[in-house]
């Protein structure tokens, strides 16, 4: 069995809970999702529509406010209570935070970062990046299960998590946690920027470059973001400039995405950029230079003036 | 928010060869003389050890041998031996090689190694010895009494892009010391600033730079036996311009590759990246290069004036040692065992000083005394002269650099007088008189295929480097209006040719006119634009720790 921990906040999943969801009915066998929290009706109910064996709830008011200590004390009581083979996680902040210490606590394996698997008879190879991502390394897991493993945000696609024919069970699950043992006390959450966008839980990116030249071009990009319903980003340049605000800058020193729809105007595709958003399922790119090395990845090329394009677009959108 | 001070008796600052060498010294002689322990501290602005790090490198072992006799046993990463010298004169499609390979240029006995790897396995053997190697905290000021140094500032960290304190700000922790070692390498920030406020520098020539831009590649293991060692002259330079490339053939088809230029050209438009695109497309680089994958790019300067360039290395309370103060051999291109010997001078007499009680100039003077009695000067005062005479062309240098071999170094005039290689930068209309060449395109462009050759974006990538990005630029450019009007027609923007990294380019201002922008981010620490900005209106300042570059078999 594979256990996949779920991952809320403010009873809000995250999409890469669906990822994880994925990897573990590509793994094979039944698949069970925990859910930890306070109230959690509403990310049960959404988690039970998944092809899975059961929904189990860990309902508990020592839950309400993420803790490592809590979320470690939670989840080796159930994991030792369910004794699964696998148990799989996104590699989220909030796993990396508490995941080391569970597997360290049931003293098991932890594979982190991981993009593929691969199933050879009974036994499982993962590739994760090493290196920087400069290589990639296939490993195996050994010793006693559970193995804890982590996967890469994008790695797997939300999408092609399996919904069942009728509603999973929800099952409440009786772990008690010390409230007195969770030595973290947390504060209300801040956020360096004012508004924070996370761009890798969106399904449609705008990206615009130094192509479009000047600041109040940016309207034709957010005309074109709002009519496809997508969030805009920006290449490092036009965040440079202050017309966009940091965390809206896709690539190596912003956020890597994984869109299904990732729409490039006037970015040239500096490797930089495209280690960003390679993971995109479909890339449009626009851009005046029929050189530039966007056009390697992109799916679909337009070599053209953006200013010309995108307005039709946004027009035949618009329709 | 309150500061916190640190107390020790030796503090380095700089964790490269010469201060890591400084570090193990001192543990050694702790060991050796008893008593009661020194506290001591090295201070490194990269995340991990020797992650700064970057040469070509051939290591003669000489002062290796002395600080760790054993160091075979003790794993030292040393690449391959050298087994085979080559030395070629570089015409645009052909190659002459030199049927003797020069004196200086002899590396039988000496070692190919990664200088990040070698860092970083000194790093190992300090840390063993119970010192506390900081990394990932730049140092960004020091500190003095008077005008005795008692040790550094380090930098504030979780300041924003302007200026403001942002949640997580800590305010930079005084590391204050009875001796502080300046290792900050080539062109160090403190090192020049100390050597400004106490004129260490008076009656010394002007320091002389050259920047190394390299790569490493990955080819097919049997295409170079390791060990080779090919050094080039003449292609892509023109006779008025010093440099050379260099490919060193590393076990299991990982060559060095690289290019060192000269930073006293004459012409503005002298693009030092761009002649490493030259140089990789000459048919001998390039039928080496074949096929192969270039994995990993970094770029640093070097100071090569020599013997006559070396500011004074003590004062009250601090010495100075390894680049940081100019101690390599530009003749042999090599500077590692002078910055471990210095480190292990300087080393020795802060020890003194400090069990002594005085830690005053006149008792770390001994540190200069000692220097003159080593073989650090043996070595480099024959050849004092030697980069200098490059300065009248190539020929003039090589002549001279031979005649010096017999001579030992003697010159009519000695010092030989030489400018500052920002002072020799010409202005376009001096040296174009023919016309006046685009600032914004190279003037002898190399063709980018993105697979033998690159643009410099693509090469910042393989550097790894990586800065918080919400942090103030550490490149301060005290007059951008003067990019704009006078270095635009003056120099055109020089600039955005000597910079390795992409750093400054000069975008549309949207009035028809151009203007700086600084991509501090993409810098990778090789301090170029700090020496060759000709209005000298660049500071270079250390980032917030940890910034940088990630060099990994570099």
């Amino acid at each position: 069995m594979v256990l996949v921990v779920a991952e809320q906040r403010g009873g809000k999943l995250n999409r890469a809970t669906w990822e994880a969801i994925a990897a573990a009915q590509q793994a094979g066998g039944p698949v069970k999702v925990a859910l930890l929290g306070s109230g959690l009706d509403a990310p049960a109910a959404e988690l039970a529509a998944a092809d899975v064996a059961e929904v189990i709830v860990v309902d508990s008011a020592a839950l309400e406010e993420y803790t490592a200590d809590g979320y470690v004390a939670a989840l080796a009581g159930l994991v030792e209570r369910e004794s699964p083979a696998l148990v799989f996680l996104a590699h989220t902040y909030q796993t990396r935070d508490f995941a080391p210490a569970l597997a360290a606590r049931l003293g098991r394996p932890l594979v982190t970062d991981v993009t593929a698997i691969k199933k050879q008879d009974a036994a499982i190879t993962y590739t994760r990046p090493v290196f920087q991502g400069k290589l990639t390394a296939e490993i195996g897991a050994s010793g006693p299960a559970p193995h804890f493993v982590t996967f890469q945000i994008g790695a797997f696609r939300a999408d092609a998590a399996g919904r069942g024919a009728a509603p999973a069970p929800v099952r409440k699950a009786d772990v008690t946690i010390d409230a007195g043992a969770i030595r973290q006390k947390p504060e209300a959450p801040f956020k360096e920027a004012k508004q924070s966008v996370d761009l890798s839980q969106a399904e449609r990116i705008v990206a615009v470059g130094r192509g479009i030249k000047a600041q109040e071009h940016l309207k034709i990009a957010e005309q074109l973001a709002q009519a496809l319903g997508a969030e805009l980003a920006a290449s490092r340049p036009i965040c440079d400039a202050g017309w966009l605000p940091m965390d809206r800058q896709v690539g190596s020193s912003g956020q890597t995405v994984a869109p299904k729809l990732y729409l490039a105007l006037g970015i040239s595709g500096a490797i930089q950029h495209l280690v960003g958003m390679k993971g995109a399922r479909t890339i449009v790119a626009i851009n005046k230079d029929a050189e530039a090395p966007i056009f390697e990845i992109a799916d679909f090329g337009i070599v053209g003036d953006l200013f010309e394009i995108v307005p039709a677009m946004i027009a035949e959108l618009n329709k | 928010m309150p500061r916190e001070t640190l107390e020790v008796d030796v503090l380095i600052v700089g964790g490269g060869p010469a201060g890591m060498s400084a570090a193990l010294r001192l543990a050694q002689l702790q060991k050796e003389k008893g008593g009661e322990p020194l506290a001591i501290a090295v201070l490194e602005k990269s995340r991990e050890a020797g992650a700064h790090m970057l040469s070509g490198a051939v290591l003669d072992p000489s002062a290796l041998r002395e600080l760790v006799p054993d160091f075979k046993a003790k794993g030292a990463p040393l690449a391959s031996e050298v087994h085979d010298d080559h030395v070629y004169f570089l015409t645009r499609t052909a190659k002459l090689r030199f049927p003797l390979t020069p004196p200086p240029l002899r590396n039988h006995g000496n070692y190919l190694i990664s200088l990040n790897r070698f860092v970083k396995w000194l790093g190992g053997l300090v840390e063993a010895e119970g010192i506390d190697v900081f990394t990932g905290f730049s140092a960004s000021e020091v500190l003095y009494d008077g005008d005795r140094v008692v040790g550094i500032r380090t930098g504030d960290r979780g300041i924003g892009r302007h200026g403001e304190r942002k949640p997580a700000f800590e305010p930079g922790v005084d590391i204050r010391a009875k001796v502080t070692i300046l290792t900050d390498g080539v062109r160090g920030n403190l090192t020049k600033a100390l050597v400004r406020r106490l004129a260490l520098d008076e009656g010394r020539e002007p320091q002389l730079y050259a920047i190394g831009i390299k790569e490493l590649w990955e080819v097919p293991a049997d295409r170079v036996a390791a060990g080779t060692v090919i050094h080039t002259m003449g292609y892509p330079l023109r006779m008025e311009e010093f440099g050379g490339g260099f490919i060193y053939a590393m076990p299991d088809g990982v060559l060095s590759v690289g290019f060192v230029s000269g930073l006293d050209y004459r012409d503005p438009m002298f693009d030092p990246h761009v002649t490493f695109q030259h140089f990789k497309r000459h048919p001998l680089v390039a039928a080496l290069l074949d096929g192969g994958q270039m994995v990993r790019y970094g770029a640093k300067a070097l100071p090569e004036g020599g013997w006559h360039t070396i500011p004074r290395v003590y004062a009250d309370g601090a010495l100075i040692a390894g680049d940081a103060a100019g101690f390599l051999n530009s003749m042999r291109l090599k500077g590692i065992h002078l910055a471990m010997r210095t480190g292990m001078l300087a080393a020795e007499s802060a020890f003194d000083a400090v069990r002594a009680g005085d830690v005053s100039s006149s008792r770390l003077k001994g540190y200069a005394d000692a220097i003159d009695r080593s073989a650090v000067r043996r070595e480099l005062y024959p050849v004092r002269n030697v980069h200098q005479s490059f300065t009248y062309g190539l020929p003039a240098g090589i002549a001279y650099a031979g005649l010096s071999l017999v001579t030992g170094g003697w010159w009519y005039r000695d010092p030989m007088p030489a400018h500052a290689g920002y002072e020799r930068m010409c202005k376009i209309e001096e040296y174009y008189r023919d016309g006046r060449p685009d600032p914004d395109s190279p003037v002898r462009p190399a063709k980018i295929d993105r697979k033998l050759t690159f643009d410099r974006l693509t090469n910042v990538h393989y550097s790894g480097t990586r800065h918080a990005e919400d942090q103030p630029s550490h490149l301060i450019v005290h007059d951008t209006d003067i990019c704009r009007t006078r270095c635009r027609t003056e120099y055109g923007n020089p600039c955005t040719r000597f910079c390795p990294a992409n750093v400054y380019e000069m975008v549309d201002a949207g009035d028809g006119t151009r203007k700086l922008q600084i991509n501090p981010s993409n810098c990778v620490h090789c301090k170029t634009c700090d020496i060759m900005d000709p209005y000298q209106i660049i500071d270079w300042v250390p980032p917030e720790g940890g910034g940088g570059p990630q060099y990994e078999g570099m």
